[in-house]
């Protein structure tokens, strides 16, 4: 039977016969090229993809972006029409977040947590890929409204009398990322479903809803193998802290994501069957959404944040040459951030009108949580005291982290002041704020953890002067375009306006701010081009080339398959650095090894199974644009995505045996029980 | 050398300080919707506020700052470190460091709760100390004919002016003076206040959710459809203010501006007599006249009001005073002279002097905002012009029974403009 041939070790997975299952489904597990990357269920491999299409829907984001910054850099500009400019700032907020930030971390999470921990894989490798194409089928459907703005503005549908109605010339969302109801929603009395907005809506309120599925599976997989795969002696307070992170930021998702869904799921029933959750001419209550996506909303920028937290946690005891200061109030202050990060989502919503009683309990819970924060950048700012700081690309942006997120963090302090926030929410102030954080912050933890780890991804290491040229061009280019921002909001430019008129003060910094966004969008084509270049031609390196401390450094560049030959088991935080400096840290379980390691095989379901979210992708809109029959197309998704699922039940549990190397002769260290 | 470089992270700072500095000329602080020159209590308050966070924040970022500039120069790699034995050790942290921190961090917090607390009261709602100078029959004179609308009861009460939100301009209502829609007597773009006088304001919206910021005066709260919200603000001093819509409300957004005219008490009574008169007539047979009757013949009349003249429309702006007003279109188009006007903000050193409404302008305006958006017009009957609203509901609006000049398919010769704007012009 081929599922015995398949538990023979074999050396490499060509090897093997194709395996069958009942059905006589054929596992691809012989696969290489093009249907190894769509049928992998290699984590490696999953975070390589997350990661590429993250670093692509950057660039998109970027292009939106500089589009604005064109257009602002002058007074009453023209360059693109209103409605253009309010899809683009819709779609650069929503890419930025969604398709690009969240997918980036995520391809961390992937590729690191079971090498951090010492773990052959996920706990569930199918659904993980299953994650991987639910998010890129997602922001398939998402950006696929802009070929339809782009086509009808062409002209491909004039043809069609239909063409004049609002719901067929607003293609492209035009809400802003946060989809004010009733603008997003409905209006007129029960059941008329008129809208404010075209059919763009639609396909952000599907899009998002699917990359939430992706979100949701992804945590679940990461809280399963956090706490149940770790290798032996790493109890939970020697978690390296990236993954810690990524165990709050999974936490965080399953907690905020019930949230947005609910109110996703509401304002599609207004829109396509003529609810009323949020129709204030039919008694529905527009702030209820307000109310329940920032629930969603605020937890999300820890989601966003906390990653990039966890890599610069690990970049700077490296490069400091000392352990993190405070380790446990690390973890625990970021375990408190996600935690308060629920109770202060209302400070989005200051200038609502909630009443002082309210405005005042969340101020105050916005000032609390200023203090974890800093909490952090104090033990961060010991990590490096008294050690002996190599300047290298990733510990440049990982200074750089620590610097533009303390100011992100003082605007924070700033706004959390409800009555100066009346001035501020809505301006330019705010835009500078939570640049500074996600791009500041966030984004140079990314590109950070991109140059810290691409050595282990790849085995090459990337060209360090164009990393130091493209760090200080992204530094100084971000603070070129937002630095001025603070100004310009406090001068009173309100955000997500088309234009401006001379006259107002706002046009100097406007054109500065346009020359800083240029030259933050060089640096990063230069730093993609130096990742992308070193990808496939980079010079090669050693195993560890940083000086590293966990466990994933102990492996070969690039890393095998398989991971560790052998289950490791450690006796102390830090362990790989201690065992190469100090004593014996590291051993591994005694379990042989002749057999070679079991394998997950490969797998289609979970491509098939995603490709569902495309037919219901396209097929929500259409409904909601009332073409008929389309909602034969979003039942045939669900069948498709019932079907693979279906099959994915059915095709088993498969799985193969590797033969590995030779076994490390590595005894237990005796200080495991110690600690 | 990059090593170098960057290891002076302190040399990053100058830029940014000397941008900084740049930045603080009075001329920049006091521009038309600065949150920086506060002009009546409520701004006032919240500035002192963020004046406390800012130097809260200055005197953080120098500490921490400082300390992590010095951090970095001070332990940066030497040669030779390579040689020595890595530093292995637990990363416990110091407990006594990091509880002194904490507790830092929550005093220094402290200090910006207690005025933010103070602050959040003080700006909800006209303050009761604030009411007895400002009933209405303390200030507002006993004018002839300008007390039969208010009973004896509002006399007691603040003055309150409604702010409705449309798709995209404001409409302003005084209830309380018989200066409503209702009445058709609304006031649209340009919110009259007098001076010194606390004005409680109620917020309200037809369509979509907008914001009400007028800088100088107060920070904003929301219109919410389906919710009354309320604010208040008092002027210290007269002036033209600068306001604009605030939150994401659709096309024009961007374009959805206001204006606050602050008077003296006197003249803000003489104010509401002159909205309360209807308009004059106009001469048989002039160019008015002919403007007249197109406004009738182009469906114009459908949504705007003109008292004395036409009193069917209600859905748009009213047009009664069209002519006396400083802004046009939701105010996005200035009818003042500009050159005059910027001349003026000048000589007196602030943006709240204005100049008088400038004919020639207005004209220009009107004719530019009507002969807009994909309106045929000109000679030829075929000449388009840009929107100067994109989606504006005059000419794109099609929904019930209420439809816009384009989607109605008028045509406009240059000729007929003109007439129109003559006629629009003598609605003072």
């Amino acid at each position: 039977m081929s599922h015995d041939s398949h538990h023979a070790p074999v050396a490499c997975k060509t090897e093997l016969a194709p395996e069958r299952s009942d059905l006589g489904l054929i596992r691809p597990d012989r696969a290489t090229g093009w249907i190894d990357w769509l049928t992998t269920v290699d984590h490696k491999k999953i975070g390589i993809l997350y990661g590429a299409f993250a670093m692509f829907y950057f660039l998109v984001g970027g292009v939106e972006a500089l589009a604005i910054r064109t257009q602002l850099a002058r007074p009453d500009n023209d360059f693109v029409t209103a409605r253009m400019y309010n899809q683009l700032f819709t779609m650069h907020g929503t890419t930025m977040i969604f398709l690009g930030v969240m997918p980036l971390s995520a391809a961390f999470f992937n590729f690191l947590v079971p090498l951090q921990i010492g773990a052959r894989d996920v706990a569930f490798p199918r659904l993980n890929a299953f994650s991987l194409w639910t998010f890129v089928f997602g922001a398939f459907v998402l950006n696929a409204s802009w070929f339809f703005e782009f086509a009808h503005l062409a002209g491909w549908f004039n043809s069609f009398d239909w063409h004049k109605a609002l719901v067929y010339t607003d293609f492209a969302p035009a809400n802003g990322w946060f989809s004010y109801a009733p603008l997003s929603g409905t209006f007129g009395q029960n059941g008329q479903a008129l809208r404010f907005t075209g059919v763009g809506t639609d396909f952000w309120i599907i899009g998002i809803q699917v990359l939430g599925i992706a979100s949701l599976a992804a945590s679940f997989n990461f809280i399963c193998t956090i706490i149940n795969m770790r290798a032996k002696g790493m109890t939970m307070m020697r978690l390296p802290v990236f993954t810690w992170m990524t165990l709050v930021t999974a936490v965080l998702i399953i907690l905020a994501f019930p949230a947005i869904t609910v109110a996703l799921i509401e304002l599609m029933f207004d829109r396509t069957f003529g609810a009323n959750f949020f129709n204030p001419s039919a008694g529905g209550q527009p702030v209820l959404w307000q109310h329940l996506f920032w629930i969603f909303g605020h937890p999300e920028v820890y989601i966003l944040v906390l990653p990039a937290m966890g890599i610069v946690s690990e970049v700077l005891p490296t490069f400091s040459g000392k352990s993190l200061f405070g380790y446990p109030i690390i973890v625990f202050s970021g375990a408190v951030i996600g935690f308060l990060g629920f109770a202060v989502w209302s400070h989005h919503m200051f200038t609502t009108g909630l009443g002082p009683v309210p405005t005042a309990a969340f101020s105050l819970l916005t000032m609390a949580i200023a203090v974890p924060t800093g909490v952090k950048i104090f033990n961060w700012l010991g990590t490096i005291w008294g050690g002996r700081i190599r300047f290298t690309p990733p510990m440049v942006l990982a200074l750089g982290f620590i610097w533009m997120f303390m100011c992100g963090g003082f605007s924070g302090v700033m706004h959390s002041a409800a009555p100066a926030d009346s001035q501020q929410q809505d301006s330019y102030f705010v835009i500078a704020h939570f640049h500074y954080v996600l791009v500041g912050g966030v984004l140079l933890g990314l590109l950070s953890g991109l140059y810290f780890w691409f050595p282990k991804i790849f085995g090459r290491m990337p060209n360090a002067p164009l990393g130091y040229l493209g760090s200080a061009l992204v530094i100084l280019g971000f603070n070129l375009a937002f630095g001025p921002m603070h100004y310009l909001g406090l001068a009173g430019m309100p955000r997500r306006t088309h234009t401006y008129h001379a006259g107002n003060g706002w046009e100097t910094w406007n054109m500065v701010s346009t020359y800083g966004a240029y030259m933050l969008g060089l640096g990063i084509v230069i730093i993609f081009g130096n990742l992308a270049w070193t990808a496939f031609r980079g010079k090669k390196c050693s195993n560890d080339p940083w000086d590293g401390r966990t466990l994933e450094w102990s492996l070969p560049s690039p890393v095998p398959e398989y991971n560790f030959a052998q289950a490791p088991v450690v006796a102390t935080r830090d362990a790989f650095f201690e065992d190469k400096h100090g004593s014996k840290r590291i051993g591994s379980e005694p379990d042989g090894g002749e057999a070679g390691v079991h394998m997950p095989s490969q797998s289609w379901m979970p491509l098939v199974a995603s490709a569902g979210f495309l037919f219901i992708g396209f097929g929500m809109p259409m409904m909601a644009m009332g073409i008929p029959h389309a909602g034969w197309m979003v039942i045939g998704g669900l069948g498709v995505l019932f079907l693979g699922i279906w099959l994915w039940a059915l095709e088993g549990p498969g799985g193969y045996m590797l033969k590995t190397p030779v076994n490390r002769d590595a005894p237990v260290p005796t200080e495991t029980a110690a600690h | 050398m990059f090593s170098r470089f960057f290891s002076r992270v302190g040399l990053l700072a100058a830029p940014f300080l000397a941008i900084i500095m740049a930045g603080c000329s009075k001329a920049d602080m006091t521009v038309r919707q600065s949150t920086l020159d506060p002009k009546g209590p409520v701004a006032q308050v919240q500035f002192d506020v963020f004046m406390a966070t800012v130097w809260l924040v200055v005197v953080l970022f120098v500490l921490v700052g400082g300390l992590l500039v010095y951090a970095v120069i001070k332990f940066r790699a030497r040669p030779g470190d390579e040689n020595e034995p890595a530093i292995v050790e637990d990363g416990h942290g110091n407990p006594l460091i990091e509880i002194g921190l904490i507790t830092a961090s929550i005093g220094s917090l402290v200090i910006i709760a207690i005025p933010t607390l103070n602050a959040i009261w003080y700006t909800d709602d006209v303050p009761a100390e604030s009411v007895p100078t400002s009933k209405l029959s303390v200030w507002y004179p006993r004018v002839e004919g300008g007390r039969e609308n208010y009973a004896k009861t509002v006399e007691e009460q603040v003055l309150e002016v409604d702010v409705i939100g449309k798709q995209w301009w404001f409409r302003f209502e005084y209830p309380q003076l018989g200066l409503t829609n209702d009445a058709k007597h609304s006031v649209p773009n340009e919110m009259v206040i007098p001076k010194g006088v606390a004005v409680r304001i109620n917020l309200r919206s037809e369509d979509v959710i907008h914001s009400f910021w007028v800088p100088k005066l107060a920070g904003k709260v929301d219109l919410m459809p389906g919710r009354k919200n309320h604010m208040w603000l008092q002027a210290s001093e007269t002036g033209h203010y600068y306001g604009q819509c605030a939150e994401f409300c659709g096309d024009s957004h961007a374009y959805m501006l206001f204006r606050v005219e602050v008077v003296e008490p006197a003249e803000f009574a003489k104010w509401v007599q002159r909205q309360k008169a209807p308009a004059e007539p106009v001469a048989v047979g002039t160019k008015a006249d002919k403007g007249k009757a197109l406004f009738a013949a182009k469906s114009c009349v459908m949504c705007h009001n003109v008292g004395g003249h036409f009193g069917a429309g209600a859905f748009g702006p009213d047009l009664t005073h069209l002519a006396s007003r400083k802004s046009l279109a939701g105010a996005w188009l200035d009818n003042r002279d500009p050159k005059a006007q910027l001349a003026l903000e000048q000589k007196t050193g602030n943006t709240e002097s204005s100049v008088e409404v400038d004919r020639a302008t207005l004209k220009a305006n009107l004719i530019k905002w009507i002969g807009s958006s994909g309106v045929a017009h000109g000679a030829d009957g075929k000449t388009l012009t840009k929107d100067v609203k994109p989606g504006n509901r005059m000419h794109y609006y099609k929904m019930f029974n209420v439809a816009g000049l384009r989607e109605t398919n008028q045509k406009f010769t240059a000729e007929e403009l003109d007439d129109l704007a003559e006629y629009l012009l003598t609605l003072k």
